[in-house]
């Protein structure tokens, strides 16, 4: 570097500002960093947003505080790679709209809209006054809970437990409702409890992928980079009606009319019977229900499958042929058939298919939900919702005596019945008997179906709690008291993936101001309430966690062999089951630099993973065909289909489809719409997607503004002019608040999901 | 039933535990072993290997080649991680992102077509930054071809903002400089992938060796790749010769289109360079009008109505208009000055005279303002002001002509930047044909509003209200000239050519890689 002096007078090669971007390697076999971003330690943690469950290595400074992230190559989901909200997952803690202290709103005060920050102690005053005060004038399950699938399943087995054994409360749900509740039902059903069966690597290990309502390039992006690490050359089918990435970068795409999805997968069932595709040895050794099922779908020919789903025979052999050719099929669903009117029976007909066919159990098979939500699988185990935490029974006075005998309570505090749901909940609200709300983490005056009277019925309380890192979103604008809480990153517990692997989330960043975990503030409830002595043993989330654990012992989600948080990070996260006993392989014995070598260059593992550490790591269940059922049989469960609740007519011609708009957007924004970055990566202002034919009929051009309107509300947009939707549907990203101003209020009446994806609008050029 | 109680022994603690993290360096032997313990429980470690295709060329580039970015948009599928990787690994600012994305959308029913575009620097063989940068601040790595930003040697003049077809370098208001990705040169250097190839889960972004060929002007040609088929929806490769390669093996429709080709940006009205342009022009047009007063026949007609019905021919009116015209141009220069981010650094401004036409512009102006003074003094120079003023009036011209923007065509951008030289001294001496002149001017300016064009668009849609103010202050001024000549319609005619200039800046067509829709 002998640059003349001239030259560098005139030429600043260096200087504060260059060394602003100097990268420099960094340990932890990082690579290079940003120097000043240059860590003094790493640590991981699961992200908070997805199921996916991606590991993320924590960048952290000398006070232990991230300062950067990486995607972690060491653990088993992701493989070193992350979606956009992962690299920005710490932004959000940032914001300036965080709630730093908790606030209280006067309704009859002057300003009926403003909030004034109180102390900790008047807040959990007036959280106790005021639900004491409901619960003593309309009886005690007159205060509800609405819950979360974004929480750590030590605080949401807290919050069940201090909602309804501490509180006397009897309806608790959660946002898991909206995304997730289907395909609990539908398991429970089919196999006996609410088990995924699968594992990652079966993206991998599959001969053919049917997608059906499902679109991983943009809603699990690092689950699709698992299907593009197959090398068994697979057929990756589609069923969407909208060509989406995933349909696109698929090897056949089928464009189903919305909502036709049960009689297509009825129709495919009966060519598998028609074409003796079926698997009968293993259908009679391990399935109750076929012949009758069999039976039914007789009904469901071709020619009438064709006219319904609007997809041509052919489509429809060539379907058949290759589940009945590919000797690994795997099945997987997400909201798409989730959020239906009949969703569960549509789950149940996914089921049925790889139970008639035998694909179930072996690698590269299942009929696989692909969860929402970080903590779907955590809530469906813990919330204590639907189910009586611990995957157990309210109605079952053993469950009630074994669970309250292991958590140290009376068994009477445990509620005899499952209480409401979402929907029922606020139908509650609306006939007056349930007059206090408290809303944990979620956006229900954003994200519930038919916006305009969800918020008329959230305004008919006489008191909304809203606890939320935000004091910005819609519901905690509308809540009487606010209670500041620390967010994914600011506390420590553990995540439920979509293939039943826990994982770890740590404690990297502080909390702003008087913001506490939410594990802390159920504990301060419970205390301010007098029952905080109940909870005793709940001392921190890892003793939670030792408590959950016992309360899994014997049961189909048994986790009581993992020793305890270290364990889970040592392992990179532990797949349940997990019982006691479970041969540790490797997580006890640390192997020596030549172990590390001879698994590296030992090519049997690469062929056929036998008894190692890989296969312990990627665990599937039902390998033995025996179902968690009382005689260990899968069931077939199925239903005559039903017409879509709200179509299309002259006044509204379009069928509105809802979705993700992009793998930057999550829910109703709260955090990701905190990232400059992630704005930058989706449209900013709400973009209707509309067909050209249908464009042009109603003179609409691209990036004209547009009206959608349906029976309950409106939304302007911008319209985005593209044939991968089909003729006569619209498309809406579910991220903007207005959308669910148009949608239309069913539910699958076994899951209680609602139908966000089909109802009727009329679109309109904004002059 | 318990009463609730007012103190909380609990809360104390609890908010003191929220508070406390793990210390690093109980973490830092954690880290250590997590790392081999997962090595050898890692499933990529073997199964991975032979599927991670090479992200980086085996070897750096050899004489001639360069290295490039490639994207197999069949792989990517649009999860974007590859912006918000780049932006953490590349410690930037908070809404800083050196990658951007974009969405094609095209085809039918039976084939519809949507392919999410991601697009960063592309190390152009002729970089149209490098070109027009007045101090030298870009440089083409001679053996890698990166082309890399010096950012203690920018001075924040943005030009290269207006030079890029493709927008990619972006002013940073925090640090008054501009910054673009650099190929992450230094991991590269180390045998790493930069951090957007890294971090795309279907390993959709490479970088390849490409092959130039350099010219006898020490410009570079990409010399084997289908550059006509860079991108569809993208501005035309020809121009800076952009290293990028998109393939597919998917048949693109014809009739495909970028998901932002129809949004109507107006872009940034660059004030100080609008008061700058109008003013200079006045002042060189002043000042020469000085020089060649005193020399007008003693028939001459016309007297200076405006100001005071002075005689054009004395040396007094003379001196006072060469006063004038130095007052405005020292005002045009200072606001030149405040468009800089970094205006201390800006004395090298002479560095890039050889290819940029801002720095030309600069040192012509500045030979302008100082032969002005001098003219003051000795009237042999006036000539060679007014010369000088000519020249610098046609560098702006120029600095913007050579972006190539549609908007700013020669015939587009004389006729303004020349036309406020000319008009401004017309209207002192000659008020009437001065308002003809104006009159032909707005014409000339209103051709620009009608037709299909960006531009065109951009001033009848969300410019309309500044076009109709620009007229209206231009009607207004020729007027006045017409009706009540003096100081009022000397204000308002400089006024309306500051509008038009404004509206020169905002209503330019500014092209760039395939956007998101809206």
């Amino acid at each position: 570097m002998n640059k003349s002096f001239s030259d560098t007078l005139l030429h600043a090669r260096t200087g504060p500002m260059t060394d602003e971007l100097v990268l420099r390697p960094a340990a932890f076999g990082l690579g290079h960093v940003p120097s000043r971003l240059e860590p003094v330690a790493t640590t991981t943690s699961v992200c908070g947003y997805c199921s996916t469950g991606c590991g993320l290595k924590i960048h952290l400074n000398a006070q232990g505080e991230a300062i950067n992230l990486t995607a972690d190559p060491a653990y088993p989901v992701n493989l070193g790679m992350a979606c956009p909200k992962g690299w920005e997952a710490l932004t959000p803690l940032a914001a300036s709209d965080r709630a730093t202290a908790p606030l209280v709103r006067d309704r009859h005060a002057r300003n009926p809209t403003a909030f004034t920050p109180v102390s900790w102690p008047s807040a959990l005053s007036a959280f106790t006054r005021n639900f004491k005060r409901i619960q003593r004038d309309h009886g005690p399950h007159a205060v509800a809970v609405l819950s979360t699938g974004q929480i750590v399943t030590e605080e949401m087995a807290l919050l069940g437990a201090v909602a309804k054994f501490g509180l006397g409360l009897l309806h608790v749900d959660s946002n898991t409702r909206q995304c997730m509740a289907t395909s609990h039902v539908a398991y429970k059903q089919s196999f006996g409890f609410d088990a995924p069966p699968y594992t990652y690597a079966d993206f991998e290990e599959s001969d053919a992928l049917i997608f059906i309502g499902a679109n991983p390039c943009i809603a699990h992006p690092i689950m699709w980079q698992r299907v593009m690490r197959n090398q068994r050359s697979p057929d990756i089918v589609v069923i969407d009606p909208r060509a989406t990435e995933t349909a696109q970068a698929a090897t056949f795409h089928i464009p189903a009319r919305p909502k036709s999805d049960l009689t297509l997968l009825y129709g495919i069932a009966h060519l598998l019977i028609a074409q003796d595709a079926v698997n009968h040895a293993f259908v009679a050794a391990h399935t109750t229900g076929f012949e009758a099922f069999a039976a039914f779908v007789g009904e469901f020919t071709p020619e009438r499958v064709s006219a319904e789903a609007g997809v041509s025979v052919e489509t429809l052999q060539r379907l058949v042929s290759i589940i009945a050719r590919r000797e690994r099929v795997s099945f997987w669903w997400t909201m798409g058939v989730n959020q239906s009117h009949e969703a569960t029976r549509t789950a149940q007909a996914i089921i049925n298919l790889a139970l008639m066919t035998g694909n179930i159990g072996r690698p590269g098979t299942g009929a696989n939900s692909i969860t929402g939500q970080c903590n779907a699988m955590g809530s469906r185990l813990f919330g204590n919702a639907t189910s009586l935490m611990g995957g157990y029974d309210f109605a079952e006075a053993g469950d009630r005596e074994h669970v309250a005998d292991i958590l140290g309570i009376p068994t009477p505090a445990i509620p005899d019945r499952p209480g409401l749901a979402y929907d029922q909940i606020l139908d509650a609200i609306d006939r007056g008997e349930i007059r206090g709300l408290w809303v944990i983490a979620t956006n229900t005056a954003h994200s519930w179906i038919n916006q305009s009277r969800a918020r008329a019925i959230l305004a008919k309380l006489d008191y909304l709690v809203v606890q939320d890192m935000y004091a910005t979103t819609e519901t905690a604008q509308l809540a009487d008291l606010v209670l500041p809480a620390a967010g994914w990153g600011e506390k420590e517990g553990i995540f439920i993936n979509s293939e039943r692997r826990l994982g770890l989330a740590r404690k990297v960043a502080r909390a702003p101001g008087q913001a506490l975990s939410d594990f802390a503030i159920f504990k301060l409830v419970a205390d301010a309430w007098g029952c905080g002595a109940m909870f005793h043993a709940w001392r921190t989330p890892e003793a939670t966690f030792q408590l959950m654990k016992e309360l899994t012992r014997g049961q189909p989600c048994d986790f009581s062999g993992i020793r305890d948080y270290a364990h889970i990070e040592a392992e990179g996260g532990i797949q349940w089951p997990y019982p006691a006993g479970t041969l540790v392989s490797s997580a006890t014995a640390r192997p020596t630099a030549d172990d590390l070598a001879e698994e590296i260059a030992s090519e049997t593992n690469v062929i056929a993973p036998g008894p190692n550490q890989n296969h312990d790591r990627e665990r599937r269940l039902f390998a033995d065909g025996r179902f968690f059922t009382a005689d260990e049989r899968a069931r077939f469960f199925f239903d005559a289909p039903r017409p879509m609740p709200e179509p299309p007519d002259t006044a509204y011609p379009f069928i509105l489809l809802t979705g993700r708009g992009s793998s930057a957007q999550w829910h109703t924004g709260s955090r990701t719409d905190k990232s400059a970055v992630l704005r930058k990566l989706a449209p900013t202002v709400l973009t209707l997607e509309i067909h050209p034919d249908d464009a042009i009929r109603l003179k609409i051009v691209p990036g004209a503004a547009v009206r959608v309107q349906s029976r309950r509300g409106s939304a302007d947009a911008i319209a985005l002019v593209t044939p991968t939707v089909q003729r006569g549907q619209v498309f809406l990203p579910m991220h903007f608040g207005t959308v669910n101003q148009l949608t239309f209020a069913s539910f699958d009446p076994h899951s209680r999901q609602p139908s966000y994806k089909c109802c009727a609008v009329t679109v309109t050029a904004i002059p | 039933m318990v009463a609730s109680r007012e103190n909380f022994p609990l809360l104390a603690e609890l908010l003191a535990e929220q508070q406390q993290l793990d210390t690093p360096v109980a973490r830092f032997s954690t880290a250590h072993d997590a790392l081999l313990q997962t090595a050898r429980l890692n499933v990529p470690l073997h199964r991975a290997a032979p599927l991670l295709p090479q992200l980086i060329p085996l070897t750096a580039p050899s004489p001639g080649e360069h290295y490039a970015f490639e994207v197999d948009l069949d792989s990517c599928t649009g999860c974007k991680s590859c912006v918000s990787a780049c932006h953490s690994l590349n410690g930037l600012d908070g809404n800083e992102t050196w990658r951007d994305i974009g969405l094609l959308v095209g085809g039918d029913s039976a084939q519809p077509f949507t392919q999410t575009i991601t697009t960063a620097c592309h190390h152009c063989a002729d970089p149209a930054c490098l070109n027009g940068c007045p101090v030298l601040a870009y440089e083409k790595d001679p053996v890698t071809g990166v082309v890399v930003h010096l950012d203690d040697q920018c001075i924040g003049c943005s030009y290269c903002v207006l030079k890029c077809p493709y927008d990619v370098p972006k002013y940073s208001q925090r640090l008054g400089i501009v910054r673009k990705c650099d190929l992450c040169h230094t991991r590269l250097s180390a045998g790493e992938a930069p951090a957007c190839a890294q971090a795309c889960p279907t390993h959709a972004i490479r970088i390849v060796n490409v092959t130039v060929s350099r010219s006898a002007n020490g410009s570079e040609r990409l010399i084997d790749s289908p550059i006509n088929a860079f991108l569809p929806g993208a501005p035309d490769p020809a121009y800076t010769q952009p290293t990028t390669r998109y393939l597919t093996q998917r048949l693109i429709p014809a009739n495909v289109a970028a998901a932002d080709a129809q949004t109507l940006r107006p872009q940034p009205s660059h004030w100080p360079l609008a008061v700058m342009l109008p003013l200079l022009g006045a002042a060189v047009g002043l000042s020469t009008l000085a020089s060649l007063a005193p020399h007008f026949p003693t028939d001459f007609p016309f007297r200076a109505t405006s100001v005071g019905n002075a005689d054009l021919r004395s040396s007094t009116f003379a001196a006072h208009l060469k006063l004038a015209a130095l007052l405005i141009g020292a005002a045009g220069l200072a606001a030149s000055v405040l468009h800089l981010g970094q205006p201390l650094r800006a004395w090298r401004i002479f560095l890039g005279w050889r290819k940029s036409w801002l720095s030309r512009e600069a040192m012509m102006f500045g030979a302008w303002f100082a032969a002005a003074i001098a003219a003051i003094f000795f009237d042999g120079l006036n000539a060679t002001a007014a010369t000088l003023g000519g020249l610098a009036l046609a560098c702006s011209a120029m600095v913007y002509i050579d972006t190539r923007r549609t908007f700013w065509r020669a015939a587009e951008t004389f006729p303004r930047i020349l036309g406020t030289a000319v008009l401004v001294p017309l209207a002192l001496v000659t008020p009437s044909v001065a308002a003809v002149a104006l009159l032909a001017k707005l014409a000339w300016e209103a051709r620009s509003v009608f037709g299909p064009g960006v531009s065109a668009r951009l001033q009848r849609g969300p410019l309309a209200r500044a076009v109709a103010f620009r007229m209206a202050l231009g009607l207004s001024a020729a007027l006045l000239l017409v009706v009540t000549p003096g100081w009022i319609a000397l204000v308002v005619l400089l006024a309306g050519e500051l509008a038009e200039r404004t509206l020169f800046f905002r209503a330019v067509d500014a092209p760039k890689m395939p956007g998101m829709p809206a």
